[in-house]
């Protein structure tokens, strides 16, 4: 990111408050992977299903497991599942939009958009069930079905732009300096790339924690630790009880999250969106 | 007899279609010394750019091919090298200036990455050695700052200092031979000057050898001792600048010449143009190109093909020369 994209980003009040949001959880997330927060989530410290007080702030739930604890470790659980999907998927589909784009109508191209068309035809919640039967209860099962499926949306993007990009003439200019054909695609055609990399990205991410609370809900997701979509699914019996500490707390934290990814996402849109600025 | 810097033998390029092959460049030849430089003008579509990529050996496109008796840059034939050993050549024996110094470069590096990168490719060494080479070739190009220069990315710098830049990283290896396609043609007047001054210093220090592609005729005439004249994929004229202007031989270059308006206190003449169009490339006409636009044609002309003829070291493809 170059310096009058920050400029940018930094005069928009919703990109700064997205911005915000994102760094203070993902500073709560740093903390419970350092062990510094959230480590009595799994201990019974209370009774069963105890209000809001000074205590257990948003009470506890029917184990008598503090909730705020379970809250703020969902947090990095979430981080965790983002971050890895994300990266995993960014890196895969820029990988595969590159070669598919660099060289579109050949056959790598067709083997790509075939199997691309392949995994965008399965109905996405059936494949991660089938996936994690297939994995038998490995924690990287959700994560696994996630990156395989979402790789495809990148690549499409990604191998529209490397068409775009591989006909401007500093491609050329760098086939002049004998710069062969696959080092210039890597060097020159994907990082042009990465200002729709870096949007993509947080939109996959925002897609990866949401995705990952469904799978939760389902009980295809999360098997060890806890997370916001597994604190949904208790209190999905639990609000029928009057019993709302579950609900509240994952469900606020969820939003004001992927409600700050959001407003990131559009703010850096605009940011590093050069297009006739250009000359 | 010095080895000539370049030397093209009998280049053709041609584009493959269903019922046959078009011919864009037409069996031209020629060769420049090391230290010279030498024009290659025409209009539009005449085959200049496509000549540049043919030498370099990328054509771009499928159903496009050429062919070659000799291309030789210093004595070494480069024409039948494979694709992995033209790469080597490449930037280190000859180099490209493009037209447009606003999309040649790229978006995304500093001026110095990029010229780093050629460097480092085709001679290589530590990275304080490198980065030396690039702030010596642009220092070369007469920017005063080049540290500056280097660390800036192209859209920070304006289209001068670009062309200047490519410029630099087109000499950051010193290689026999330059290629400048058109390398003003998107720059202002004075912009201009400057390019060719630098172009011209560098040319002299290096004794680099440049071909110089242009549609200008007074552009070339600043920069080159030698101008060939291209139509239709042909050589019609070559020979060196002043007898151009002031003895053009083949019809064409004179009709060229007389283009140019000219500014004087007496009553504006009307700017005359070459009467007629460029033939159409899929149906050329069998004897001279230019014959259909020619004033001084006689049936001979619409016959047979005429050769590249010299006298005193100017050539004209044409049978009856002015």
């Amino acid at each position: 990111m170059n310096h009058d994209t920050w400029q940018r980003l930094k005069s928009d009040p919703y990109g700064m408050t997205g911005l915000i949001v994102v760094a203070v959880f993902l500073l709560i997330a740093i903390f419970v992977w350092s062990g510094l927060l959230g480590q009595g989530w799994s201990d019974s410290t209370g009774g069963q299903y105890e209000g809001i007080g000074a205590s257990h702030w948003f009470g506890t739930n029917l184990l008598g497991q503090d909730i705020l604890q379970r809250t703020l470790f969902g947090t990095a659980t979430a981080f965790e599942v983002g971050l890895t999907v994300t990266i995993c998927s960014t890196v895969l589909g820029s990988i595969m939009g590159g070669l598919a784009g660099w060289y579109a109508h050949g056959w790598l191209d067709e083997m790509i958009l075939w199997l691309k068309g392949v995994l965008d035809s399965i109905p996405f919640y059936l494949f991660a069930a089938a996936v994690a039967f297939a994995l038998q209860g490995s924690p990287w099962a959700m994560h696994l079905a996630m990156i395989v499926t979402f790789w495809t949306t990148t690549a499409r993007i990604i191998r529209g732009e490397v068409m775009r990009i591989k006909e401007r003439e500093f491609i050329e200019a760098a086939r002049a300096i004998g710069l062969p054909g696959l080092k210039t695609m890597f060097r020159h055609v994907l990082p042009n790339t990465y200002h729709i990399l870096l949007v993509q990205g947080t939109i996959v991410f925002v897609a990866a924690i949401n995705t990952e609370v469904i799978l939760s809900f389902l009980g295809l997701g999360i098997k060890d630790g806890v997370s916001w979509g597994l604190m949904l699914a208790e209190s999905s019996q639990e609000v029928l009880g009057g019993h709302f500490g579950n609900f509240i707390a994952s469900g606020t934290a969820l939003f004001i999250l992927l409600m700050g990814f959001n407003l990131l996402a559009d703010a850096l849109q605009d940011a590093m969106d050069t297009r006739g600025s250009l000359t | 007899m010095k080895v000539p810097a370049l030397k093209v033998d009998d280049l053709s390029v041609w584009f493959d279609t269903g019922s046959g092959r078009i011919p864009i460049v037409d069996g031209i030849s020629f060769s420049i010394n090391p230290g010279d430089a030498t024009g290659l003008v025409g209009e539009s579509g005449s085959g200049k750019t496509m000549t540049a990529n043919a030498i370099l050996g990328l054509l771009p496109g499928a159903g496009m091919a050429a062919s070659a008796n000799a291309i030789e840059i210093n004595g070494k034939d480069i024409s039948g090298l494979s694709a992995t050993a033209m790469r080597a050549v490449l930037g280190r024996d000859i180099a490209m200036v493009f037209q447009q110094p606003a999309t040649a470069l790229d978006p995304v590096f500093t001026i110095g990455q990029q010229i780093d990168a050629v460097y480092r490719r085709h001679l290589g060494g530590s990275k304080s050695e490198v980065r030396q080479a690039t702030l010596d070739a642009l220092d070369s190009v007469g920017f005063s700052q080049a540290e500056d220069i280097a660390s800036a990315y192209p859209h920070q710098l304006s289209g001068g200092m670009r062309q200047l830049s490519m410029i630099a990283m087109a000499m950051v290896c010193k290689p026999a031979v330059v290629i400048a396609d058109e390398p003003t043609t998107a720059l202002d007047n004075s912009t201009r000057t400057l390019i060719l001054q630098q172009l011209k210093n560098l040319q002299s220090r290096h004794q680099t050898a440049i071909l110089f592609i242009s549609h200008d005729l007074s552009v070339v005439s600043q920069i080159c001792r030698d101008v060939m004249v291209m139509y239709c994929g042909r050589l019609v004229e070559t020979t060196d600048c002043e007898s151009l202007f002031s003895h053009a031989r083949h019809p064409y270059s004179a009709g060229l010449l007389s283009c140019i308006p000219q500014i004087s206190d007496k009553r504006p003449a009307p700017i005359s143009s070459i009467p007629g169009q460029i033939p159409n490339a899929t149906a050329l006409p069998p004897g001279c190109h230019f014959a259909a636009r020619c004033n001084r044609c006689e049936p001979h002309c619409l016959e047979s093909v005429p050769k590249l003829d010299f006298e005193n070291g100017r050539g004209a493809a044409c049978f009856r020369p002015l």
